[in-house]
């Protein structure tokens, strides 16, 4: 199998040097940390035995939730100078002027970011798998919260890509990729609250459309569906819980659609973006395409 | 080997490239001259598949670049006026890097790498990191790179701008290897010099427009009509001065002690001629010759001759 020389060189680059090894070094103090306070506080007040269910949730939990917040920031960090910093370098004329397509260029990009994401993520099984000394969390939930992230890591890093080929300056791409994601997973809670208020007088049965697309809530159904602890009604437009799937979706499940599809649109867009012959706006074609009629 | 027919871009309401026609056959070195903003690097984007034309055609081997850009750039090298480097990356990682791109399998690929860091005079650069390099030795590796695939036009927008005498003097040596080579190479700088000493055609654009187009004596005719040749000798100089204004090609003759510089309106031959007839009616002739073609008048007057 050949391997996309964009994400060979791009992982080359990146594993080289101590930046690599310190990225990993600072996630997993921070996810050792995690898990001892997660410990550490379910722990607190009352005695346990070593065999109990609600302290793997605890610490289950905990971890999950530095996992979440960890890839929100490092995803669009590791992609947002993936374009703009082969233009910032001028290395980007160099990689269109050969037989690589853009989309070639921006999927070797986005991968080399993600298999480094991949990699912290393989880095914490250890420090997850002492969920596994208490019980109530199976190695396939565990595997399906993986492949949770890896879905929301490549559709935060197709974000951070996609405003890394519409803008010349890493700055403006940070900037706007975050507060993309932070409207995903904030705004979307707010306009929901907001609406439902103003249309509905809060008076709303199920899970609002709008909250589908929010990572947050994708994230909390499927932890609340492992845990089996039946349905919630968190605020209106948003119940989360296996009752509740049985009469809506598992938002974790369209979200995890969305964001695929969303991923999919963002990278098709940057591609189009960084071709010298795309098809222009407003219906114009390049020349290429007219002749073609 | 490179075929523009009727080349046209335009930003917004500025023509960049208007109407731009050109035809560089296999194994030259085509010269690309013009002011800033002339339109060269635009033209050239163009050629390499980085840009979009509004109208025109752009052939590279009979393969059309506009429609068929990823077939042509199989057969174009390309090294841009400004370009960057990767950190973290060795001189032969960074030419096996391009050379992957191109699908050339890994045992190819090393001795394609030591190959051309032969060519470019960087073996004992090859362990040292790319951003480590000078500027004149990236050229040279920008250069190598664009030459992974063995492609057969080399477009190298402003190849020597920035070097040091010798850099330059280097690297029009490589050209000339690359020449010999077969490659068909073109060039564009504002060392015009350098660029008729180099070049086989030389073209002049000027607001988007070719102005001139030709081998340097051909411009070299159509702008000043005429040559001028220089004739040293031992003695003899009003014996000399009464044969050459016995010629009819001979326009105008101005004698300073031993050396003579005269109009001529008349090619290679008649010159070679009249060279004969000095040497046979006894002149003692040290050297004879065309007087070196400026380029950099030519520019200037052709360029100017559109301001007006």
């Amino acid at each position: 199998m050949r391997i996309n020389p964009v994400l060979q060189k791009e992982m080359k680059i990146r594993m080289r040097g101590w930046r690599a090894a310190g990225m990993i070094g600072v996630y997993l103090i921070f996810m050792a940390l995690t898990a001892s306070f997660a410990m550490m506080m379910s722990m607190e007040g009352y005695y346990r035995s070593a065999i109990d269910p609600d302290l793997a949730i605890g610490s289950y939990t905990g971890l999950a939730v530095m996992q979440f917040v960890l890839i929100s920031f490092i995803s669009p960090a590791l992609t947002t100078g993936a374009i703009s910093g082969e233009r910032e370098k001028q290395t980007l004329d160099l990689l269109l002027c050969t037989r690589m397509t853009p989309l070639s260029i921006v999927t070797g990009k986005l991968f080399a970011s993600i298999s480094q994401i991949v990699l912290l993520i393989i880095a914490s099984l250890p420090i997850f798998s002492i969920v596994f000394m208490f019980g109530g969390i199976s190695v396939i939930e565990l595997l399906e919260l993986f492949g949770f992230f890896i879905i929301i890591s490549i559709t935060f890093g197709s974000i951070g890509i996609f405003y890394s080929s519409y803008f010349k300056r890493t700055t403006a791409a940070n900037v706007l990729a975050y507060g993309t994601i932070a409207f995903l997973c904030f705004g979307t809670i707010f306009l929901t609250i907001f609406y439902l208020g103003v249309f509905k007088g809060y008076d709303y049965k199920g899970v609002f459309p709008l909250m589908y697309v929010n990572p947050i809530v994708g994230f909390s159904s499927i932890l609340w569906e492992q845990f089996g602890l039946g349905s919630m009604d968190f605020f209106p437009g948003l119940i989360v819980g296996s009752t509740a799937a049985v009469d809506f979706i598992s938002p974790w499940i369209v979200n995890l659609l969305f964001n695929i599809t969303l991923s999919i649109v963002l990278i098709l867009l940057s591609a189009n973006k960084i071709n010298p012959l795309k098809v222009r706006h407003g219906g114009r074609f390049s020349l290429s395409h007219r002749r073609k009629k | 080997m490179l075929n523009i027919k009727g080349l046209v871009k335009k930003y917004g309401k500025f023509t960049a490239v208007n109407d731009l026609s050109l035809n560089v056959p296999k194994g030259e070195i085509y010269g690309f001259v013009g002011p800033n903003g002339a339109g060269k690097t635009t033209t050239m984007k163009i050629i390499c598949g980085l840009m979009a034309a509004d109208s025109g055609e752009v052939y590279v081997n009979d393969i059309d670049v506009i429609n068929n850009g990823r077939k042509a750039k199989e057969v174009i090298g390309y090294m841009p006026d400004f370009f960057g480097v990767y950190d973290n990356l060795k001189v032969t990682e960074y030419l096996d890097f391009y050379a992957s791109i191109y699908k050339i399998n890994a045992r190819d690929r090393k001795k394609i790498c030591d190959d051309l860091l032969e060519l470019v005079d960087l073996q004992d650069k090859r362990d040292a990191y790319v951003d480590s390099l000078s500027r004149g030795m990236k050229q040279r590796l920008c250069l190598a790179r664009s030459l992974v695939h063995n492609p057969e036009l080399l477009v190298l927008d402003e190849p020597a701008s920035g070097m040091d005498p010798r850099a330059r003097v280097e690297m029009k040596e490589i050209l000339r290897t690359l020449k010999d080579m077969g490659k068909t190479i073109i060039i564009s700088s504002h060392i015009l010099p350098e660029l008729s000493e180099l070049c086989t055609s030389i073209g002049i654009i000027d607001r988007g427009r070719m102005v001139i187009s030709g081998t340097v004596d051909e411009i070299m005719q159509q702008v000043y009509s005429k040559r001028f040749i220089k004739v040293k000798i031992k003695d003899k100089g009003e014996e000399c001065v009464k044969i050459m204004q016995e010629s009819p090609l001979i326009t105008s003759i101005n004698k300073d002690e031993n050396l003579i510089e005269a109009g001529f309106e008349g090619n290679e031959e008649e010159m070679a001629v009249l060279l004969k007839e000095l040497v046979m009616r006894g002149i003692p002739v040290i050297s004879f010759g065309q007087m070196d073609g400026n380029l950099e008048d030519v520019f200037m007057k052709v360029t100017k001759g559109d301001e007006a």
